[in-house]
């Protein structure tokens, strides 16, 4: 399905050239008495909003950055990050 | 025979959506139909609702290629598949609905050594659990589809192949309609055009479920809404799931008299075609690796499928592409599905993450589902596809592939 | 048939003549034919046979809406003749026919028609149950039109482009070519893109003046000669649009003339404004028989008039509800047709000049009459036709019923862009109401008719898309606007759907041979949307898809709702607009497989080149599939293994170390300079994704190598993974920069000798140790000592642009000694013997580090790194009952090797065999397999279950690791 993206470095490309990289979890969890849940979370479990959300891209056919990018799953558009997610 | 189908009367009737029901299905999809057809035919179960958002078979269970086997990897998928499979002609008997299951038998083509040792391991279990599978070198691929090119000449040679005679493909609207008349005939309320829009739980328990059409009082519920389960799931009752869903994209040729006597397919090329009983060839495969749910295609897609396709059977180059379309699948990390019960909510049970396999596994996921709500114990042949394996470190092995993030695998 | 000569549209050659074989016989046209216009102008008129009746079709349009004309040509099946031009000495044939077209064998099956009924396959035939599957493959063998032999080729030359625009304009009649101009007299880039071989649209068939006066072709032409003379629109004709996407892209193909160094190209456009402007096709009249050959739509008659100089009957009837009909019927009149009567579905609003002109040459207009039956088999004989509810009918003998229901707009690639559609009462149509982002609609498409406001709209669209992409035409805008307003606007359509009847053979889908009634029999069932519908009786799902059904079904389902409260909706129109060969899609074929700098020299070598990834790579030498000789080189003599496709990267900068600390499950802090460091890569499960040796070279300077299949992941891995901490490191991908040359078997360091001044002893460069040397003539080498196969072995990395050097001075170094290639199967042999793991061969997705037996290379202590894995590494160090890495050999070793991926099996399946081979320096089949913990350990024995062994299983007995060598003595040589 068709979907444009802008990457900081390159501008707009087709989605193709990119690595979808997860919904934005934040950093990674601390090792030290992270619980298997925690774990869990982080490594698989997605919240799969029909909506707007957070997450990671990288341009692997271009300049390989890896980037953050807020987008409609329900249009495929990104759209202005939005702080609040 | 002709006679009476020459006056037709409505497949499955329209009723009052009533204020208490004894179970609600969430998804009028092909786990949701399975399910409650079961819940009505086998456990005697009176008041049953199916609750669709759309239509019935507006999601994956409309946009499938249809392909059905039973030759999975592991030992824990191969019994419910199987059944699934020896299913259609009994189903087609009970419902009185030609299904149309057109045992053609599956081609998997190899093209690598480590493709062709995969097929042997994916052969023997099937071989090990009865089910007819074998191995074949690539003149006998060749002789099964002679379109196939079997030279060096294409970008992936072929190495051989695994050949599954019990499969083949089902029509898939027959499955959704069937199931429909089926679960109607036997009382089961059909209610589409209404949204599930909230679960209420009480003490731990499901009690009612909210629509966009007002509250059902229930029991239980059945999560079977397909992508949209684990959006679901995380918003009505605050349940993740390792699910990530994405876009599948397939496409028909213009009808052609018959040319693929099998279904093919070659993880090797991301594709699979097959000919319908229309004479169409319907192929697809890949998925667009970001989630989202528009059921968009795209101009990279389509071009993709028609250098796979034209490599790997020169002659459909001059055929044409007829039609595109997508449907969403919900994908689990080890590619195999998720069905559960009472955990953490009593009455509260979920059927999804099919990615790929929906279609070929309904019938027997919607038996043992209908089971296992019927009696609230899980069917032993349902055990392992619990979530808890995730936590546990025990993914299935319904894939051999390495993983890359672990966000959208 | 002789064609008229002196008309001023005329767009053939007719000096210029063209033969080909139809069906055996050799018929003449000329050049600008298409297949359809040969065929017509030759005389025939029955083109194929429908699918499910096998009823005679016959030419209906010119735009391909349907599978009437749809034939096999030079043995490529379902070509539309309509669309094919005519060449030389072509080979057409007609489809679904047996027997003759004219004389059908299956011809009957019409008369069968009511036992087939709308879903008739999901209630028949599978009682009794064994009737389905001898049923089926008659209803395969009936199904689908033309035949393609397996062996087929389409030689057609293809490619594909790629261009970039600003604004891309989608139909070339007058609303595009205006567009077009306007945006790119804003200085913008344009592409147009036109499906027929002319420019002009509808205008280009029609001598009708316009309101100066001025015949609309020629204002058509002189439109599009300014288009040509612009240098910054890039014309495309022949090259029908497919799809339009919300992405911005339009996909197209366009076939190539004779002048063309192609025959088919694929066009993907991205553009960042789209005008579309695609016009019109034809709303088919419904009424009984309106399939039969003799039956065509306005356009169809008028441009086989015009454009091909064809006189498409003697004498006509028309039924028609547009005026584009009343002007059809005064030009075929004009041109010696004899007309016998107009039927105006409209009871008024017809153009007063059109009906003075019919006047004027006594042509009867009869206002709200349409035709109910027409008569007649394999060829039209007369016409029924009367007022709707037919009360008054009257029966005209005639050779042609032009009939049409008025237009239908194709908004397909508004809707498919992701814009919206809502049936507008006044026109009849399904106007587009939110137009996507960046997308312009202008034109027919919206209804409007008239010649001015069509060129108003045009203009208009063309400057609001140069306005969307920054440019400010105000002026013109409001002048545009101005002309729009003042021009007539959209005419109102016709509402006529269908006369009273049962419609058992009014044809809703030609295609698909679906009727009125079948429709009414889906919607008795319950099925009430247009999508189900069209799934339930398969209309609008053939060859043409929603062209013929595309505007009549939503609103005939509408009209039998029960409550006609809501829109008729349409169904969706999908991608590609117009069906297109796959070749065409596919382009070029490229392939982007990588070759090693060694490539050509294995190949002289007797190699066996396969494709491994990205990478070709050397199985074998020679024919022997256990590579026997391979393995003993190395085992007793040396060998050169070319592993250049190894991942090899730099990693450098202060925070390189945590970067590795990271996605090494190891502690790299303890890497010692010019030392070899074993080491993996885990994902978040505890899965070995990778390992390889990890060099540290300097300060905060290290060396890695990866396994082949993740060198071009594991930039992207090691920047994910530290993607939130900000970290100043780089890391550099030196893959294809290096070449590497393993060395391998007790003589290596004799050859390596030969080719270095440098000290290579053992003291020197003992075993685990890296290197940094200069091979003869200067070549800088970054040796190590590793141990992959269990020999002494160095792996010299060298710049791949030396790489053939070095590896001859290799050849030449061991030549007294016989040195000789081996590929990959030796190796995997090889290092088997050792117990040496290979990702993905002696591990899966759900394997963890521990399960191989490298739970060493995982370091707890270092939780501060957060390294990936970890923490399922230590969920999993104790875990039971996992499935655990064993080596074994069989108790009947004579037997040999058991198959790599056999099951092993006790009571139900345990595991399998990963890798098992024949074991040349041990004598015997040695194999590793994963399987659960409870057989893993020694001497536990293993039942293997081969595929076709019926039950017979194969014993092996778990036996220690490394096979060869346990003491690792000969690698350290
Ligand atoms: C292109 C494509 C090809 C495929 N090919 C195959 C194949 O060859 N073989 C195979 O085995 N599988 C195939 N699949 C997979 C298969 O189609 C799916 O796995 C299957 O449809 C899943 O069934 P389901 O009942 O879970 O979901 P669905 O069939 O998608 O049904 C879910 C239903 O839930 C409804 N719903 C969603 N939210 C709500 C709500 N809030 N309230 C009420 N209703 C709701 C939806 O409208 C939908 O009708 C394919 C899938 C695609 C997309
Ligand atoms: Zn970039």
């Amino acid at each position: 399905m068709a979907l444009n993206l802008n990457c900081p470095i390159c501008g707009p490309r087709s989605g193709y050239e990119f690595r979808f990289g997860g919904e934005d979890k934040g950093p990674r969890p601390a090792e030290e008495g992270a619980t298997t849940a925690l774990w869990l979370a982080y490594a698989h479990l997605n919240r799969n909003v029909a909506g707007v959300q957070r997450e990671w891209w990288c341009h692997k056919d271009g300049c390989g950055t890896w980037f953050r990018v807020c987008r409609d799953t329900v249009t495929n558009c990104e759209v202005p990050t939005v702080d609040t997610l | 025979m002709l006679k009476r189908s020459t006056q037709p009367k409505r497949l499955w009737r329209s009723a009052p959506l009533k204020p208490a029901y004894d179970a609600v299905v969430i998804g009028g999809g092909l786990h949701g139909l399975a399910a409650a057809y079961f819940l009505a035919s086998r456990h005697g179960m009176q008041d049953v609702a199916v609750i669709e958002k759309r239509y019935i078979g507006y999601g994956g269970a409309g946009r499938n290629t249809a392909i059905v086997r039973a030759n999975q990897r592991t030992s824990e998928n191969v019994p419910l598949y199987k059944e699934a499979l020896d299913m259609w002609p009994r189903l087609t008997r009970e419902l009185d609905f030609n299904l149309m299951f057109y045992n053609c038998g599956n081609l998997n083509l190899a093209h690598s050594e480590a493709a062709l040792k995969a097929m042997r391991l994916q052969t023997a279990t099937a071989q090990f659990h009865g089910v007819d599978s074998r191995l074949l070198t690539p003149a006998e691929c060749k002789a099964l589809i002679p379109a196939l090119d079997i030279t060096d000449r294409p970008k992936y040679p072929i190495f051989g192949g695994m050949f599954h005679p019990p499969g083949g493909i089902v029509r898939h609207d027959a499955v959704v309609w069937g199931l429909a008349k089926g679960a109607s005939a036997r009382g089961v309320h059909i209610h589409q055009d209404t949204a599930v829009t909230g679960i209420e739980v009480q003490r731990g328990k499901v009690a009612a479920v909210q629509t966009s059409r007002g509250r059902i009082a229930t029991p239980r519920v059945l999560n079977a809404a397909g992508a949209y389960a684990a959006a679901l799931a995380d918003h009505l009752l605050d349940i993740r799931l390792p699910i990530s869903v994405l876009t599948i994209q397939a496409m028909v040729t213009q009808p052609l008299k018959p040319l693929l006597d099998h279904v093919i397919s070659s993880g090797g090329y991301h594709i699979y075609a097959n000919q319908t009983l229309k004479g169409e060839i319907a192929t697809g495969a890949h998925m667009d690796r970001w989630p989202n749910y528009t059921t968009g295609t795209s101009a990279y897609y389509i071009k993709h499928q028609a250098e796979a396709l034209t490599d790997l059977l020169p002659c459909l180059q001059g055929v044409k592409f007829m039609r595109t379309w997508a449907g969403l699948a919900d994908m689990t990390p080890d590619m195999a599905p998720i069905m559960s019960g009472n955990d953490p909510v009593q009455g509260y049970y979920q059927d999804c993450g099919w990615g790929y396999f929906g279609f070929k596994s309904c019938a027997a996921a919607g038996k043992y589902m209908a089971q296992y709500m019927t009696t609230g114990t899980c069917p032993e042949i349902l055990a392992p596809f619990d979530p808890g394996r995730f936590a546990a470190h025990r993914l299935m092995g319904e894939t051999a592939a390495l993983v890359n993030y672990s966000a959208d695998n | 048939m002789e064609r008229l000569k002196h008309l001023p549209t005329l767009r053939i050659a007719a000096r210029q003549p063209i033969t080909l074989r139809f069906n055996g016989r050799t018929l003449a046209g000329c050049a600008g034919d298409t297949v359809a216009t040969l065929l017509y102008g030759s005389g025939e008129r029955i083109f194929g046979r429908s699918l499910k009746y096998h009823r005679p079709r016959g030419l209906y349009s010119l735009d391909g809406e349907c599978s009437n004309a749809m034939m096999t040509i030079d043995g490529m099946p379902n070509l539309n003749a309509e669309l094919t031009p005519a060449r030389e000495g072509m080979r057409v044939e007609p489809q679904n026919v047996m027997g003759s077209l004219k004389w059908d064998l299956l011809g009957g099956l019409d008369h069968l028609a009511f036992a087939m009924p709308a879903g008739f396959f999901y209630k028949t035939l599978h009682k009794p149950s064994w009737l389905w599957p001898r049923a089926v493959k008659g209803i395969r063998r009936a199904a689908g039109l033309g035949v393609l032999h397996p062996e087929a080729r389409f030689d057609q030359r293809c490619d594909a482009i790629y261009p970039n625009v600003d604004v891309c304009v989608v139909g070339g009649g007058p609303a595009g070519l205006s567009a077009a101009l306007a945006a790119a007299e804003e200085g913008l880039r344009v592409a147009l893109l036109e499906a027929r071989p002319r420019l002009g649209g509808f205008c280009d068939y029609r001598v009708r003046a316009d309101a100066q006066g001025k015949p609309l072709h020629q204002w058509a032409a002189a439109l599009a000669d300014q288009v040509r003379a612009r240098d910054n629109i890039r014309v495309f004709t022949d090259a029908p649009v497919v799809g339009a996407y919300p992405d911005g892209r339009v996909a197209a193909f366009q076939r190539g003339g004779p002048e063309d160094a192609f025959d088919l190209r694929y066009i993907e456009i991205t553009a960042a404004g789209a005008v579309v402007a695609t016009g019109c096709i034809e709303r088919p009249l419904l009424f009984a028989h309106n399939d039969r050959p003799g039956v065509m739509q306005m356009g169809c008659a008028h441009r086989l008039l015009h454009t091909y100089g064809i006189r498409p009957a003697a004498d006509a009837v028309f039924s028609v509800a547009h005026d584009l009909g009343l002007e059809a019927a005064i030009d075929l009149h004009d041109q010696g047709v004899t007309v016998h009567c107009v039927a105006d579905a409209r009871t008024d609003g017809q153009d007063p000049l059109l009906i003075a002109a019919l006047e004027q040459r006594g042509i009867p207009l009869r206002r709200g009459w349409v035709a109910h039956t027409a008569h007649g088999r394999s060829r039209l004989r007369a016409v029924t036709l009367g007022t709707p509810a037919g009360t008054f009918r009257q029966r005209i003998a005639c050779e042609l019923l032009v009939a049409s229901a008025g237009l239908t707009p194709l908004t397909g690639l508004v809707t498919m862009a992701g814009g919206q559609v809502k049936y507008d009462p006044r026109t009849g149509f399904f106007l587009p109401v939110r137009l996507p982002p960046n997308m312009q609609a202008c034109g027919r498409l919206r209804g409007l008719h008239d010649p001015a406001a069509l060129a108003a709209d045009g203009t208009l669209a063309g400057l609001r898309a140069a306005e969307g992409l920054g440019c400010r035409p105000q002026r013109k805008i409001a002048a545009a606007e101005a002309a729009l307003a003042a021009a007539p606007g959209a005419p109102r359509g016709s509402k006529w759907l269908a006369a009273p009847g049962k419609g058992a053979k009014t044809f809703i889908c030609f295609d698909e041979d679906g009727t009125l009634k079948h429709l009414h029999q889906a919607m008795a069932q319950g099925f009430d949307v247009p999508e189900l519908i069209k799934r339930f009786t398969a209309i609008g799902t053939g060859p043409g898809q929603g062209g013929i059904p595309g505007h009549n079904l939503p609103l005939l389902v509408a009209a039998g709702q029960a409550s006609p409260a809501s829109d008729p909706m349409p169904t969706t129109v999908r991608p590609p607009l117009v069906a297109a060969p796959i070749a065409a899609y596919a382009g070029g074929r490229h392939d982007m497989a990588k070759r090693t700098p060694m490539h050509d020299a294995q190949v002289a070598a007797g190699g066996r080149m396969e494709r491994v990834g990205e990478w070709f790579r050397a199985r074998r030498f020679g024919t022997d599939p256990g590579a026997a000789a391979e393995i003993m080189a190395v085992r007793t003599n040396v060998g050169l293994l070319d592993a250049s496709t190894l991942g090899k990267f730099r990693v450098f900068g202060p925070d390189a170390l945590k970067a590795l600390q990271r996605v090494y499950v190891g502690d790299m802090a303890r890497t010692r300079p010019f030392r070899t460091t074993y080491a993996a890569m885990c994902n978040e499960d505890g899965c070995v994704i990778d390992d390889g040796v990890v060099i540290r070279t300097g300060d905060n300077d290290f060396y890695i190598t990866t396994s082949t299949g993740r060198a071009a992941q594991t930039v992207e891995w090691f920047r994910y993974h530290t993607r939130y901490d900000g970290w100043d490191y780089h890391i550099v991908n030196l893959t294809d920069a290096h070449g590497v040359i393993n060395i391998a078997g007790p003589n290596a360091r004799k050859v390596l000798e030969a080719m270095t001044a440098d000290d290579v002893a053992n003291t020197a460069f003992p075993f685990a140790a890296c290197r940094d040397l200069t091979l003869a003539g200067g070549i800088p080498a970054r040796a190590m000592r590793l141990g992959f196969v269990g020999e002494l072995s160095y792996e010299l990395h060298v710049p791949a642009s030396c790489m053939e050097t070095a590896w001859r001075m290799a050849e030449a170094a061991g030549a007294p000694f016989g040195i000789a290639p081996f590929g990959l199967e030796a190796q995997n042999t090889l290092r088997m013997e050792k117990g040496h793991v290979i990702l993905g061969s002696e591990s899966e997705q759900r394997t963890v580090l521990h399960d191989l037996g490298l739970g060493f290379l995982w370091c707890r202590t270092k939780p501060e790194a957060k390294t990936v894995g970890a923490l399922a590494l230590r969920d999993t160090a104790d875990q039971p009952g996992r499935l655990k890495l064993v080596g074994f050999k069989m108790e009947t070793p004579g037997d040999g090797p058991p198959r790599d991926g056999s099951p092993v099996v006790n009571g139900r399946i345990r595991g399998y065999v990963c890798t098992a081979r024949h074991s040349h320096a041990l004598g015997e089949p040695v194999g590793m397999a994963l399987v659960e913990e409870e057989l893993a350990r020694g001497g536990t024995r293993l039942g293997i279950y081969e595929d076709g062994c019926g039950g017979r299983l194969r014993y092996g007995t778990v036996a220690p690791m490394p096979f060869y060598d346990p003491e690792g003595t000969r690698m350290r040589i």
